[in-house]
């Protein structure tokens, strides 16, 4: 099978699917052996012929990043198959409301005091986390409008 | 695929793989038949197949979260080709990491601010009671030499029994908020004078002053509550001392007791 000129070990990729590693193996600069774990997750979540398309997409020097975000999604989803990695979105989105929250109240206490030379009052205490208005509480910071037509598809920028 | 009677179209998912929907279709509820984009985003990012098996591996009351999370992981990949969700997680971390680094510089120039009103506050305390002691070492000495209390022994009284009138005052309109420490520091200064007042005119609520001064250099640590309801109740026992001299102070601290109730 593998001839003098190649004797370069499998990818993990290749290795996982027991193929032959071919040298423009798309997934070969990716996936080392060394790290099985790193594709078997992926390929789990996602599936080899969709992470090969999404990377064929992607310009060649992109790659590595959009495949370490893939491993990335993938073992949280792995972890966590019922939010995946958006829950530490929606964790995050949190803390920015409440720190923003309380650094205007303190901005707003700084003014009193610089402007009015009045004592500062206290910092709201933050809110307690309500799940009221969402079912599940979750904060997902970019709003997805489903487009009906062609048009909206092209202008999602939206709050995005 | 819809049916030949037209009642229900099939889902997105369905249609996409151009089968017969079937009621039991694990997929309609969340692709409905006008959300082909959604639903090709998914299925470009997970496949049907892997969906489904993440499906399957919940309980069905997690279903609905589940293909929330599916759908929005996969449309914010399809937004952001290369970083997906992480691109979305490294811009809410560096954020923080803003806000953070605002928060503490606003919050060392309000710390600057208020040791700033901290110190004019003491100087004026400071100045305020090296007036009285003066005025209070005249009249000592007057007496020492014999001579009648001359009137301004009553000025010394007006003074006295305005200053928690003053105290009150400044303490409940400006001082809600600054730190209890302050507040005990003042008080426990007047009611220094009140006790050098009591021993000299010879009252017989000597001990009064010594246990609201004791009472109130204790609770440095305790809320800003807790020290001015402190603070209310010491004026109601020190109430005797003003009934007969003021009566608007007697009015004040009779309607702070009712407040503080």
């Amino acid at each position: 099978m593998s001839s003098s000129s190649y004797s370069s070990s499998p990818c993990a990729a290749c290795k996982f699917l027991r193929r032959k590693c071919m040298p423009d193996c798309i997934f070969a600069p990716y996936f080392p052996p060394e790290e099985p774990q790193k594709f078997a997750n992926v390929h789990k979540i996602f599936g080899a012929s969709n992470v090969s398309k999404l990377l064929n997409e992607v310009p060649p020097f992109q790659r590595e990043d959009a495949v370490n975000s893939l491993a990335y999604e993938a073992e949280a989803r792995l972890k966590d198959p019922v939010y995946g990695c958006v829950g530490a979105i929606s964790v995050l989105q949190r803390q920015v409301i409440t720190l923003q929250r309380e650094l205007d109240a303190t901005n707003a206490n700084l003014f009193r005091y610089a402007y009015n030379e009045m004592p500062p009052l206290r910092p709201p205490q933050p809110p307690p986390p309500s799940a009221a208005g969402q079912s599940s509480g979750f904060c997902y910071p970019y709003q997805w409008n489903d487009p009906s037509d062609e048009d909206n598809e092209r202008s999602s920028g939206g709050n995005m | 695929m819809t049916l030949k009677g037209g009642a229900t179209s099939a889902c997105a998912a369905c249609k996409y793989q151009r089968r017969k929907c079937i009621p039991e279709c694990l997929l309609a509820p969340y692709f409905p038949a006008d959300q082909t984009k959604v639903f090709q985003n998914a299925h470009k990012l997970f496949g049907v197949s892997n969906i489904v098996k993440i499906l399957r591996s919940l309980d069905p009351s997690q279903h609905a979260e589940a293909m929330r999370s599916i759908k929005y992981q996969a449309n914010v990949r399809d937004r952001f080709p290369v970083y997906g969700c992480l691109g979305v997680i490294r811009q809410l971390y560096y954020q923080i990491q803003m806000l953070e680094e605002e928060m503490h510089t606003v919050l060392t120039q309000l710390e600057m601010y208020r040791q700033h009103h901290h110190h004019q506050q003491q100087q004026q305390q400071h100045q305020h009671q090296h007036q009285i002691s003066s005025m209070a070492d005249d009249v000592i000495s007057q007496l020492e030499l014999g001579m009648a209390p001359s009137n301004n022994a009553l000025p010394l009284f007006n003074q006295v029994t305005h200053q928690p009138y003053t105290m009150q005052n400044t303490y409940s309109s400006s001082d809600i908020d600054s730190p209890p420490k302050e507040n005990v520091e003042n008080n426990s200064l007047w009611i220094q004078h009140l006790f050098l007042d009591t021993n000299n005119h010879g009252t017989s609520n000597n001990d009064s002053p010594i246990a609201i001064q004791s009472q109130l250099l204790v609770p440095n640590s305790e809320p800003l509550a807790d020290t001015q309801h402190q603070v209310v109740q010491d004026y109601d026992e020190i109430h005797p001392f003003f009934d007969s001299i003021d009566d608007r102070q007697s009015y004040i601290d009779t309607k702070d007791a009712e407040d503080s109730s």
